[in-house]
Protein backbone atom coordinates (compact mmCIF):
# COMPACT_ATOMS: atom_id res chain seq x y z
CA UNK A 1 0.00 0.00 0.00
CA UNK A 2 1.45 3.34 -0.99
CA UNK A 3 1.67 6.33 1.53
CA UNK A 4 -0.61 8.14 -1.03
CA UNK A 5 -3.95 5.32 -0.31
CA UNK A 6 -3.60 5.70 3.07
CA UNK A 7 -3.41 9.59 3.21
CA UNK A 8 -6.62 9.05 1.02
CA UNK A 9 -8.17 6.77 3.90
CA UNK A 10 -7.33 8.70 6.53
CA UNK A 11 -9.11 11.90 5.02
CA UNK A 12 -12.20 9.81 3.98
CA UNK A 13 -11.86 8.55 8.21
CA UNK A 14 -11.58 11.90 9.38
CA UNK A 15 -8.31 11.43 11.33
CA UNK A 16 -5.53 13.79 11.52
CA UNK A 17 -2.03 11.87 11.19
CA UNK A 18 1.26 12.52 10.84
CA UNK A 19 3.15 11.17 7.58
CA UNK A 20 5.26 9.46 9.87
CA UNK A 21 2.73 7.12 11.42
CA UNK A 22 0.95 7.18 7.84
CA UNK A 23 3.96 5.94 6.60
CA UNK A 24 3.99 2.58 8.75
CA UNK A 25 0.69 1.93 8.54
CA UNK A 26 1.18 1.57 4.63
CA UNK A 27 3.90 -0.92 5.95
CA UNK A 28 1.78 -2.52 8.68
CA UNK A 29 -1.19 -2.99 5.76
CA UNK A 30 0.19 -5.58 3.43
CA UNK A 31 0.34 -8.41 5.60
CA UNK A 32 -2.53 -7.95 7.00
CA UNK A 33 -4.28 -7.68 3.59
CA UNK A 34 -2.23 -10.44 2.59
CA UNK A 35 -3.43 -12.49 5.27
CA UNK A 36 -7.16 -11.41 5.62
CA UNK A 37 -6.70 -12.59 1.13
CA UNK A 38 -6.90 -15.63 2.00
CA UNK A 39 -10.92 -15.48 1.56
CA UNK A 40 -10.97 -15.10 -1.57
CA UNK A 41 -9.81 -18.54 -2.37
CA UNK A 42 -13.02 -19.94 -0.80
CA UNK A 43 -14.94 -18.47 -4.22
CA UNK A 44 -12.97 -21.68 -6.10
CA UNK A 45 -14.21 -23.78 -3.03
CA UNK A 46 -17.65 -23.79 -4.49
CA UNK A 47 -19.43 -22.79 -1.29
CA UNK A 48 -21.84 -20.37 -3.22
CA UNK A 49 -24.47 -22.95 -3.02
CA UNK A 50 -24.63 -23.58 0.48
CA UNK A 51 -24.86 -19.57 1.07
CA UNK A 52 -28.08 -19.05 -1.30
CA UNK A 53 -30.44 -21.22 0.80
CA UNK A 54 -33.00 -19.10 2.51
CA UNK A 55 -32.57 -20.45 5.54
CA UNK A 56 -29.46 -18.81 5.95
CA UNK A 57 -30.93 -15.43 5.90
CA UNK A 58 -33.68 -15.25 7.90
CA UNK A 59 -32.08 -11.47 9.49
CA UNK A 60 -35.59 -9.12 9.74
CA UNK A 61 -36.62 -5.54 10.59
CA UNK A 62 -37.49 -5.17 14.41
CA UNK A 63 -40.07 -2.46 14.56
CA UNK A 64 -41.72 -0.88 17.27
CA UNK A 65 -44.93 1.66 17.65
CA UNK A 66 -43.53 5.05 17.19
CA UNK A 67 -44.23 6.54 20.83
CA UNK A 68 -42.50 8.25 23.41
CA UNK A 69 -41.01 5.92 25.87
CA UNK A 70 -39.53 8.46 27.91
CA UNK A 71 -40.98 12.12 29.49
CA UNK A 72 -39.62 14.83 27.70
CA UNK A 73 -36.71 16.30 28.62
CA UNK A 74 -35.75 12.99 30.59
CA UNK A 75 -31.83 12.76 29.20
CA UNK A 76 -31.26 16.67 28.24
CA UNK A 77 -29.86 17.79 31.05
CA UNK A 78 -27.47 14.69 31.06
CA UNK A 79 -27.01 14.40 27.69
CA UNK A 80 -26.21 18.11 27.35
CA UNK A 81 -23.44 17.70 30.00
CA UNK A 82 -21.36 15.72 28.02
CA UNK A 83 -21.32 18.11 24.77
CA UNK A 84 -17.94 20.26 24.64
CA UNK A 85 -19.39 23.31 23.65
CA UNK A 86 -22.59 24.35 23.95
CA UNK A 87 -24.66 27.74 24.07
CA UNK A 88 -28.38 28.68 25.45
CA UNK A 89 -29.20 24.39 25.37
CA UNK A 90 -27.88 24.05 21.78
CA UNK A 91 -24.82 22.14 20.86
CA UNK A 92 -22.37 24.31 19.22
CA UNK A 93 -20.49 23.28 15.59
CA UNK A 94 -18.29 25.75 13.31
CA UNK A 95 -19.95 26.84 10.14
CA UNK A 96 -20.60 24.14 7.42
CA UNK A 97 -20.52 26.44 4.35
CA UNK B 1 -10.32 -11.86 57.56
CA UNK B 2 -12.36 -13.74 54.88
CA UNK B 3 -10.74 -15.91 52.42
CA UNK B 4 -11.05 -14.15 49.25
CA UNK B 5 -9.04 -16.99 46.92
CA UNK B 6 -11.97 -19.57 47.95
CA UNK B 7 -14.77 -17.46 48.04
CA UNK B 8 -17.66 -18.65 45.48
CA UNK B 9 -21.04 -16.84 44.71
CA UNK B 10 -23.07 -19.40 46.87
CA UNK B 11 -20.33 -19.55 49.54
CA UNK B 12 -20.98 -15.64 50.17
CA UNK B 13 -24.53 -15.85 49.88
CA UNK B 14 -24.37 -18.23 52.49
CA UNK B 15 -22.12 -16.45 54.96
CA UNK B 16 -24.50 -12.96 54.11
CA UNK B 17 -27.36 -15.60 55.56
CA UNK B 18 -26.11 -16.32 58.02
CA UNK B 19 -24.31 -13.24 59.30
CA UNK B 20 -21.12 -14.42 59.51
CA UNK B 21 -20.37 -10.84 57.65
CA UNK B 22 -21.93 -8.51 56.12
CA UNK B 23 -21.89 -7.32 52.84
CA UNK B 24 -20.06 -4.40 53.93
CA UNK B 25 -17.64 -6.05 55.17
CA UNK B 26 -16.91 -8.36 52.05
CA UNK B 27 -17.00 -4.96 50.00
CA UNK B 28 -14.43 -3.79 52.55
CA UNK B 29 -11.75 -6.75 51.96
CA UNK B 30 -11.93 -6.07 48.72
CA UNK B 31 -11.49 -2.61 48.71
CA UNK B 32 -8.71 -3.13 51.08
CA UNK B 33 -6.75 -5.55 48.26
CA UNK B 34 -7.45 -3.11 45.97
CA UNK B 35 -5.96 0.11 47.75
CA UNK B 36 -2.65 -2.67 48.42
CA UNK B 37 -2.39 -4.10 44.64
CA UNK B 38 -3.93 -1.81 42.36
CA UNK B 39 -1.13 0.57 41.88
CA UNK B 40 0.82 -2.09 40.60
CA UNK B 41 -1.51 -4.31 38.54
CA UNK B 42 -3.25 -1.54 37.19
CA UNK B 43 -6.78 -3.55 36.98
CA UNK B 44 -9.62 -0.93 37.89
CA UNK B 45 -9.24 2.67 35.52
CA UNK B 46 -11.89 3.64 39.10
CA UNK B 47 -13.29 2.63 41.95
CA UNK B 48 -17.36 3.98 42.17
CA UNK B 49 -17.40 5.76 44.84
CA UNK B 50 -20.69 4.81 45.62
CA UNK B 51 -20.03 0.96 46.96
CA UNK B 52 -20.66 1.20 50.35
CA UNK B 53 -24.01 2.97 49.59
CA UNK B 54 -24.51 0.35 47.53
CA UNK B 55 -23.55 -2.66 49.97
CA UNK B 56 -26.01 -0.87 52.43
CA UNK B 57 -28.87 -1.19 49.70
CA UNK B 58 -27.89 -5.10 49.28
CA UNK B 59 -28.11 -5.71 53.17
CA UNK B 60 -31.55 -3.75 53.20
CA UNK B 61 -32.45 -6.38 50.84
CA UNK B 62 -31.32 -9.57 52.89
CA UNK B 63 -32.86 -7.64 55.70
CA UNK B 64 -36.54 -7.59 53.97
CA UNK B 65 -36.22 -10.89 52.27
CA UNK B 66 -36.16 -9.71 48.59
CA UNK B 67 -32.57 -10.99 48.42
CA UNK B 68 -31.27 -13.41 45.61
CA UNK B 69 -27.76 -15.61 45.04
CA UNK B 70 -26.36 -12.37 43.26
CA UNK B 71 -27.32 -9.93 46.29
CA UNK B 72 -24.88 -8.14 47.83
CA UNK B 73 -21.94 -10.00 44.97
CA UNK B 74 -19.13 -7.30 44.74
CA UNK B 75 -18.04 -7.28 40.75
CA UNK B 76 -16.22 -5.40 38.37
CA UNK B 77 -17.37 -4.05 35.15
CA UNK B 78 -15.06 -3.57 31.82
CA UNK B 79 -14.75 0.14 30.96
CA UNK B 80 -16.97 -0.19 28.02
CA UNK B 81 -20.30 -0.91 29.98
CA UNK B 82 -22.79 2.21 30.73
CA UNK B 83 -23.82 3.02 34.54
CA UNK B 84 -25.49 5.70 34.84
CA UNK B 85 -23.66 9.14 36.44
CA UNK B 86 -20.24 7.39 36.02
CA UNK B 87 -17.69 7.42 33.52
CA UNK B 88 -17.10 4.86 30.71
CA UNK B 89 -14.43 5.68 28.34
CA UNK B 90 -13.65 2.16 26.51
CA UNK B 91 -9.95 2.80 27.89
CA UNK B 92 -10.16 5.64 24.57
CA UNK B 93 -8.76 9.04 25.24
CA UNK B 94 -11.90 10.22 23.36
CA UNK B 95 -13.94 9.27 25.76
CA UNK B 96 -11.78 9.80 28.80
CA UNK B 97 -15.02 12.32 30.60
CA UNK B 98 -17.72 10.76 29.10
CA UNK B 99 -20.33 10.35 31.67
CA UNK B 100 -23.05 7.30 30.92
CA UNK B 101 -27.05 8.80 30.78
CA UNK B 102 -28.13 5.81 31.41
CA UNK B 103 -27.78 2.06 32.99
CA UNK B 104 -26.85 -0.56 30.11
CA UNK B 105 -29.43 -3.47 30.22
CA UNK B 106 -26.43 -5.28 32.61
CA UNK B 107 -26.32 -2.91 34.68
CA UNK B 108 -29.77 -2.42 34.81
CA UNK B 109 -29.99 -6.57 35.51
CA UNK B 110 -27.59 -6.89 38.16
CA UNK B 111 -29.12 -3.46 40.38
CA UNK B 112 -32.12 -5.14 40.63
CA UNK B 113 -30.69 -8.02 42.67
CA UNK B 114 -28.19 -5.71 44.82
CA UNK B 115 -25.22 -6.55 42.84
CA UNK B 116 -22.54 -4.21 44.04
CA UNK B 117 -20.48 -2.88 41.04
CA UNK B 118 -16.78 -2.00 42.50
CA UNK B 119 -15.44 0.06 39.85
CA UNK B 120 -14.43 0.03 36.18
CA UNK B 121 -11.66 -1.92 34.38
CA UNK B 122 -8.86 -1.47 32.42
CA UNK B 123 -9.17 -2.71 28.48
CA UNK B 124 -7.52 -2.77 24.57
CA UNK B 125 -8.68 0.52 23.66
CA UNK B 126 -12.97 0.17 22.24
CA UNK B 127 -12.24 -3.58 23.14
CA UNK B 128 -9.51 -3.87 20.05
CA UNK B 129 -6.47 -5.52 21.03
CA UNK B 130 -5.39 -8.94 23.07
CA UNK B 131 -2.91 -7.73 25.76
CA UNK B 132 -4.88 -4.31 27.29
CA UNK B 133 -1.45 -2.76 25.58
CA UNK B 134 -3.56 -0.47 23.32
CA UNK B 135 -5.24 1.40 26.75
CA UNK B 136 -4.95 4.87 26.99
CA UNK B 137 -4.58 4.32 30.12
CA UNK B 138 -1.26 2.21 30.40
CA UNK B 139 -0.70 -1.32 30.42
CA UNK B 140 -2.74 -3.98 33.43
CA UNK B 141 -0.39 -6.93 34.81
CA UNK B 142 -0.75 -10.47 34.71
CA UNK B 143 -1.06 -10.91 38.18
CA UNK B 144 0.57 -14.44 38.14
CA UNK B 145 3.41 -12.98 36.25
CA UNK B 146 3.44 -9.20 36.81
CA UNK B 147 6.11 -9.06 33.61
CA UNK B 148 3.36 -10.42 31.14
CA UNK B 149 -0.10 -9.40 29.75
CA UNK B 150 -2.60 -9.97 31.03
CA UNK B 151 -4.40 -11.13 27.68
CA UNK B 152 -7.31 -8.76 26.23
CA UNK B 153 -9.15 -7.02 25.84
CA UNK B 154 -11.13 -7.90 29.01
CA UNK B 155 -7.67 -7.53 30.60
CA UNK B 156 -9.00 -5.30 33.63
CA UNK B 157 -11.82 -7.49 34.59
CA UNK B 158 -9.32 -11.01 34.55
CA UNK B 159 -6.79 -9.26 36.64
CA UNK B 160 -9.35 -7.97 39.03
CA UNK B 161 -9.96 -11.07 39.73
CA UNK B 162 -6.79 -12.60 39.55
CA UNK B 163 -5.86 -10.06 42.43
CA UNK B 164 -8.44 -11.04 44.68
CA UNK B 165 -9.99 -7.87 44.18
CA UNK B 166 -13.66 -8.58 43.52
CA UNK B 167 -15.32 -12.12 43.07
CA UNK B 168 -16.91 -12.02 39.77
CA UNK B 169 -16.51 -10.12 36.69
CA UNK B 170 -18.11 -9.19 33.22
CA UNK B 171 -16.40 -8.75 30.02
CA UNK B 172 -17.23 -8.35 26.36
CA UNK B 173 -15.99 -10.66 23.56
CA UNK B 174 -16.12 -10.26 19.61
CA UNK B 175 -13.16 -12.27 18.80
CA UNK B 176 -11.65 -13.61 22.10
CA UNK B 177 -11.70 -10.89 24.61
CA UNK B 178 -13.36 -12.76 27.20
CA UNK B 179 -11.77 -16.41 26.84
CA UNK B 180 -8.44 -15.52 25.71
CA UNK B 181 -7.65 -13.34 29.03
CA UNK B 182 -9.55 -15.86 31.06
CA UNK B 183 -6.87 -18.49 29.92
CA UNK B 184 -3.76 -15.85 30.76
CA UNK B 185 -4.65 -15.51 34.21
CA UNK B 186 -6.23 -19.16 35.58
CA UNK B 187 -10.40 -18.23 35.48
CA UNK B 188 -13.13 -19.82 33.86
CA UNK B 189 -14.73 -17.07 30.95
CA UNK B 190 -17.95 -17.12 28.77
CA UNK B 191 -18.99 -16.05 25.88
CA UNK B 192 -22.58 -16.75 25.91
CA UNK B 193 -24.62 -17.40 22.51
CA UNK B 194 -24.62 -13.84 20.40
CA UNK B 195 -28.39 -12.50 21.28
CA UNK B 196 -28.44 -14.28 24.89
CA UNK B 197 -27.39 -11.17 26.62
CA UNK B 198 -28.80 -7.71 25.33
CA UNK B 199 -25.70 -5.40 23.76
CA UNK B 200 -27.89 -2.38 25.10
CA UNK B 201 -25.51 0.07 26.63
CA UNK B 202 -22.55 -1.21 25.48
CA UNK B 203 -19.91 0.91 24.11
CA UNK B 204 -19.99 -0.88 20.22
CA UNK B 205 -17.08 -2.80 18.47
CA UNK B 206 -18.09 -4.86 15.98
CA UNK B 207 -22.12 -4.94 16.21
CA UNK B 208 -22.19 -8.55 14.58
CA UNK B 209 -19.84 -10.11 16.76
CA UNK B 210 -20.12 -7.91 20.26
CA UNK B 211 -21.16 -10.12 23.18
CA UNK B 212 -20.92 -9.74 27.02
CA UNK B 213 -19.68 -12.59 28.87
CA UNK B 214 -18.73 -13.45 32.42
CA UNK B 215 -16.10 -14.26 34.77
CA UNK B 216 -15.67 -16.46 37.44
CA UNK B 217 -12.90 -18.47 39.15
CA UNK B 218 -15.43 -21.72 39.12
CA UNK B 219 -17.77 -22.61 36.15
CA UNK B 220 -20.55 -22.01 38.80
CA UNK B 221 -20.17 -18.46 39.50
CA UNK B 222 -19.46 -18.35 35.55
CA UNK B 223 -22.81 -19.45 34.93
CA UNK B 224 -24.36 -17.80 38.63
CA UNK B 225 -23.73 -14.45 36.84
CA UNK B 226 -24.72 -16.10 32.92
CA UNK B 227 -28.28 -16.91 34.59
CA UNK B 228 -28.32 -13.04 36.32
CA UNK B 229 -28.31 -11.03 33.13
CA UNK B 230 -29.53 -13.51 30.25
CA UNK B 231 -32.55 -12.32 28.70
CA UNK B 232 -34.44 -10.77 25.99
CA UNK B 233 -34.57 -7.35 25.54
CA UNK B 234 -36.31 -4.85 23.31
CA UNK B 235 -33.85 -2.16 23.32
CA UNK B 236 -31.54 -4.89 21.31
CA UNK B 237 -32.86 -5.54 18.42
CA UNK B 238 -30.56 -8.48 18.03
CA UNK B 239 -31.79 -9.65 21.30
CA UNK B 240 -33.76 -13.00 20.83
CA UNK B 241 -36.76 -13.69 22.53
CA UNK B 242 -36.65 -16.61 25.22
CA UNK B 243 -39.41 -18.53 23.18
CA UNK B 244 -36.97 -18.60 20.02
CA UNK B 245 -34.40 -20.05 21.75
CA UNK B 246 -33.03 -23.81 21.20
CA UNK B 247 -34.48 -25.73 24.24
CA UNK B 248 -31.73 -28.26 25.87
CA UNK B 249 -31.67 -32.15 24.85
CA UNK B 250 -29.81 -34.62 26.94
CA UNK B 251 -26.19 -35.32 25.65
CA UNK B 252 -24.66 -37.78 23.64
CA UNK B 253 -21.37 -37.43 25.66
CA UNK B 254 -19.27 -37.36 22.29
CA UNK B 255 -16.81 -34.00 22.18
CA UNK B 256 -15.05 -33.59 19.00
CA UNK B 257 -11.59 -32.52 17.70
CA UNK B 258 -11.18 -30.77 14.50
CA UNK B 259 -7.60 -31.94 14.71
CA UNK B 260 -6.52 -30.63 10.64
CA UNK B 261 -7.16 -26.87 12.90
CA UNK B 262 -4.68 -28.02 15.48
CA UNK B 263 -1.65 -28.40 13.64
CA UNK B 264 -1.10 -25.06 11.69
CA UNK B 265 1.72 -22.55 12.20
CA UNK B 266 2.68 -20.81 15.18
CA UNK B 267 0.91 -23.29 17.96
CA UNK B 268 3.12 -23.92 20.91
CA UNK B 269 4.13 -27.66 21.45
CA UNK B 270 3.11 -27.28 25.45
CA UNK B 271 -0.61 -25.98 24.67
CA UNK B 272 -0.88 -29.53 22.25
CA UNK B 273 0.53 -31.20 24.95
CA UNK B 274 -1.80 -29.79 27.72
CA UNK B 275 -4.47 -30.23 25.03
CA UNK B 276 -3.93 -34.10 24.42
CA UNK B 277 -3.92 -34.27 28.37
CA UNK B 278 -7.53 -32.47 28.46
CA UNK B 279 -8.77 -35.22 25.63
CA UNK B 280 -7.92 -37.79 28.21
CA UNK B 281 -9.06 -36.54 31.72
CA UNK B 282 -13.02 -35.92 29.39
CA UNK B 283 -12.37 -39.39 28.69
CA UNK B 284 -12.02 -40.05 32.12
CA UNK B 285 -15.16 -38.08 32.84
CA UNK B 286 -16.67 -40.39 30.40
CA UNK B 287 -17.04 -38.82 27.07
CA UNK B 288 -15.75 -40.11 23.91
CA UNK B 289 -13.38 -37.79 21.69
CA UNK B 290 -13.89 -37.90 18.15
CA UNK B 291 -12.10 -36.60 15.12
CA UNK B 292 -14.13 -34.04 13.67
CA UNK B 293 -13.36 -32.49 10.06
CA UNK B 294 -14.16 -28.43 9.85
CA UNK B 295 -11.94 -27.75 6.46
CA UNK B 296 -13.28 -23.99 6.77
CA UNK B 297 -13.15 -23.20 10.68
CA UNK B 298 -9.34 -21.94 9.97
CA UNK B 299 -10.52 -19.14 7.42
CA UNK B 300 -12.48 -17.48 10.52
CA UNK B 301 -9.91 -15.57 11.51
CA UNK B 302 -9.67 -14.27 7.97
CA UNK B 303 -13.10 -13.22 7.91
CA UNK B 304 -12.57 -11.52 11.35
CA UNK B 305 -10.23 -9.37 10.06
CA UNK B 306 -12.14 -8.39 7.48
CA UNK B 307 -15.91 -7.76 9.20
CA UNK B 308 -14.53 -6.39 12.41
CA UNK B 309 -12.46 -3.53 10.62
CA UNK B 310 -15.54 -3.01 8.59
CA UNK B 311 -18.11 -2.42 11.51
CA UNK B 312 -15.47 -0.76 13.65
CA UNK B 313 -15.11 1.97 10.83
CA UNK B 314 -18.86 2.53 11.01
CA UNK B 315 -19.22 2.27 14.59
CA UNK B 316 -16.82 4.80 15.85
CA UNK B 317 -17.92 7.34 13.07
CA UNK B 318 -19.86 8.91 15.79
CA UNK B 319 -16.80 10.05 17.68
CA UNK B 320 -17.01 13.46 15.91
CA UNK B 321 -15.92 15.91 19.00
CA UNK B 322 -19.47 17.38 18.69
CA UNK B 323 -21.87 16.04 21.06
CA UNK B 324 -19.81 14.07 23.26
CA UNK B 325 -16.12 13.22 23.94
CA UNK B 326 -12.42 14.95 23.32
CA UNK B 327 -13.25 18.33 21.57
CA UNK B 328 -10.49 20.08 19.50
CA UNK B 329 -11.32 23.24 18.61
CA UNK B 330 -10.18 24.09 15.04
CA UNK B 331 -11.54 27.14 12.47
CA UNK B 332 -13.26 24.87 10.20
CA UNK B 333 -15.87 22.05 11.15
CA UNK B 334 -13.90 19.69 9.18
CA UNK B 335 -10.78 19.77 11.23
CA UNK B 336 -12.58 19.80 14.39
CA UNK B 337 -13.35 16.33 13.62
CA UNK B 338 -9.94 15.20 12.13
CA UNK B 339 -8.33 16.75 15.21
CA UNK B 340 -10.71 15.58 17.56
CA UNK B 341 -10.44 12.27 16.39
CA UNK B 342 -6.74 12.11 15.49
CA UNK B 343 -6.02 12.81 19.35
CA UNK B 344 -8.73 10.65 20.89
CA UNK B 345 -8.32 7.75 18.94
CA UNK B 346 -4.83 5.38 19.81
CA UNK B 347 -2.80 3.93 17.36
CA UNK B 348 -4.40 0.56 16.81
CA UNK B 349 -7.24 2.17 16.75
CA UNK B 350 -6.50 4.20 13.91
CA UNK B 351 -5.25 1.10 12.30
CA UNK B 352 -8.69 -0.90 12.42
CA UNK B 353 -11.01 2.41 11.70
CA UNK B 354 -8.48 2.89 8.11
CA UNK B 355 -8.44 -1.05 7.56
CA UNK B 356 -12.35 -0.89 7.60
CA UNK B 357 -12.29 2.11 5.23
CA UNK B 358 -10.37 0.61 2.74
CA UNK B 359 -12.19 -2.39 2.90
CA UNK B 360 -15.52 -1.12 2.79
CA UNK B 361 -14.37 0.87 0.02
CA UNK B 362 -15.58 1.27 -3.62
CA UNK B 363 -13.57 -1.44 -5.75
CA UNK B 364 -13.01 -3.62 -2.99
CA UNK B 365 -16.66 -4.01 -1.36
CA UNK B 366 -16.86 -7.45 -3.46
CA UNK B 367 -13.22 -8.74 -2.84
CA UNK B 368 -13.39 -8.14 0.73
CA UNK B 369 -16.83 -7.55 2.65
CA UNK B 370 -19.14 -9.56 0.27
CA UNK B 371 -16.92 -12.27 -0.25
CA UNK B 372 -16.28 -12.72 4.03
CA UNK B 373 -19.69 -12.78 4.86
CA UNK B 374 -20.47 -15.19 2.45
CA UNK B 375 -17.08 -17.80 3.84
CA UNK B 376 -19.03 -16.48 7.96
CA UNK B 377 -22.07 -18.03 6.34
CA UNK B 378 -20.38 -21.60 5.21
CA UNK B 379 -18.76 -21.58 8.67
CA UNK B 380 -21.85 -21.41 10.36
CA UNK B 381 -23.21 -24.53 8.30
CA UNK B 382 -19.93 -26.42 8.65
CA UNK B 383 -20.48 -26.29 12.83
CA UNK B 384 -24.07 -26.43 12.65
CA UNK B 385 -23.57 -30.07 10.89
CA UNK B 386 -21.08 -30.78 12.90
CA UNK B 387 -23.10 -30.28 16.06
CA UNK B 388 -25.69 -33.19 14.49
CA UNK B 389 -22.40 -35.86 15.37
CA UNK B 390 -21.22 -34.25 19.07
CA UNK B 391 -22.07 -31.92 21.78
CA UNK B 392 -19.43 -29.68 22.05
CA UNK B 393 -15.85 -29.03 20.08
CA UNK B 394 -12.77 -28.52 21.90
CA UNK B 395 -9.80 -26.56 21.20
CA UNK B 396 -6.93 -24.83 23.19
CA UNK B 397 -8.57 -21.24 24.24
CA UNK B 398 -5.12 -19.66 22.83
CA UNK B 399 -2.03 -20.73 20.45
CA UNK B 400 0.39 -19.40 23.02
CA UNK B 401 1.18 -18.69 26.24
CA UNK B 402 1.10 -15.39 28.54
CA UNK B 403 3.56 -12.92 26.43
CA UNK B 404 5.80 -10.16 27.96
CA UNK B 405 4.92 -6.79 27.46
CA UNK B 406 6.05 -5.45 24.00
CA UNK B 407 6.47 -8.77 22.47
CA UNK B 408 3.63 -8.53 19.36
CA UNK B 409 3.37 -5.17 19.62
CA UNK B 410 5.02 -4.22 16.56
CA UNK B 411 3.29 -7.21 14.97
CA UNK B 412 -0.31 -6.99 14.61
CA UNK B 413 -1.05 -9.95 12.62
CA UNK B 414 0.91 -11.89 15.12
CA UNK B 415 -0.99 -9.99 17.83
CA UNK B 416 -4.06 -10.98 15.71
CA UNK B 417 -3.73 -14.88 15.60
CA UNK B 418 -3.82 -14.35 19.51
CA UNK B 419 -7.86 -15.15 18.71
CA UNK B 420 -7.06 -18.26 16.28
CA UNK B 421 -9.52 -20.44 18.45
CA UNK B 422 -11.71 -18.31 19.96
CA UNK B 423 -12.89 -16.51 17.23
CA UNK B 424 -14.91 -19.09 15.36
CA UNK B 425 -17.42 -19.06 18.28
CA UNK B 426 -17.79 -15.28 17.34
CA UNK B 427 -17.98 -15.98 13.56
CA UNK B 428 -20.74 -18.61 14.33
CA UNK B 429 -22.57 -16.77 16.93
CA UNK B 430 -22.53 -20.22 18.81
CA UNK B 431 -21.46 -20.20 22.68
CA UNK B 432 -18.23 -20.80 23.96
CA UNK B 433 -16.26 -21.03 27.16
CA UNK B 434 -12.64 -21.38 28.60
CA UNK B 435 -11.32 -23.47 31.58
CA UNK B 436 -7.95 -23.64 33.53
CA UNK B 437 -6.23 -26.93 32.10
CA UNK B 438 -3.19 -26.99 34.49
CA UNK B 439 0.09 -24.74 34.49
CA UNK B 440 3.41 -24.77 32.86
CA UNK B 441 6.76 -25.66 34.60
CA UNK B 442 6.96 -21.41 35.15
CA UNK B 443 3.29 -21.76 36.46
CA UNK B 444 1.47 -20.10 33.57
CA UNK B 445 -1.73 -21.37 32.93
CA UNK B 446 -2.57 -23.21 30.10
CA UNK B 447 -6.81 -23.07 29.12
CA UNK B 448 -9.18 -25.63 27.32
CA UNK B 449 -11.96 -24.04 24.93
CA UNK B 450 -15.11 -25.73 24.60
CA UNK B 451 -17.97 -24.61 21.84
CA UNK B 452 -21.24 -25.72 22.12
CA UNK B 453 -24.14 -24.97 19.49
CA UNK B 454 -26.76 -21.58 20.01
CA UNK B 455 -27.93 -21.35 23.47
CA UNK B 456 -26.63 -24.61 24.47
CA UNK B 457 -24.82 -22.94 27.52
CA UNK B 458 -25.87 -26.03 29.44
CA UNK B 459 -23.70 -28.28 27.56
CA UNK B 460 -20.44 -25.67 28.41
CA UNK B 461 -21.31 -25.61 32.15
CA UNK B 462 -21.89 -29.42 32.46
CA UNK B 463 -18.91 -30.53 30.82
CA UNK B 464 -16.95 -27.72 32.46
CA UNK B 465 -17.72 -29.28 35.67
CA UNK B 466 -17.23 -32.07 34.96
CA UNK B 467 -13.85 -31.06 33.84
CA UNK B 468 -12.97 -29.10 36.27
CA UNK B 469 -13.23 -31.43 39.03
CA UNK B 470 -10.44 -33.40 37.08
CA UNK B 471 -7.25 -30.67 36.76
Amino acid sequence: MKLEDIKKLADLARIDMSDEEMEGMAKDFDPILAYVGQVQELSKLGIEDTIHSPENYKLQNIMREDIATNTRGEYTDDIMKNAPDTENGFIKVKQIL
Amino acid sequence: MIDLRNLTIEKAHEHFKSGDFTVTDLVNEYLKVIKEKNGDINAYLEVYNDVLDQARVAEGMFKNGTATLMTGIPLALKDNMLYKGHIASASSKILENYVATYDSFIVKQLKTQGVVFLGRTNMDEFAMGSSTETSAYGNTKNPIDTSRVPGGSSGGSVAALAMDGALVSLGSDTGGSIRQPAAFCGLVGLKPTYGAVSRFGIISMGSSLDQVGTFGKTVEDAETLFNAINGYDEKDSTSVKKEERIQPLPLKKKIGVPRSFLSGDGIESDILKNFEENCKRLEKAGYEIVDISLPLIKYSLAVYYIISPAEVSSNLARYDGIRYGLHEGADKLYEVYTKSRGKGFGKEVRRRILLGTYILSHGYYDAYYNTAIKVRHAIKEELKNAFKEVDAIITPTSPFMPFKFGEKLSDPVGMYLSDLFSVPANIADIPAISIPSGKNSEGLPFGLHIMAPLFREDILFTIGKDFEKLV
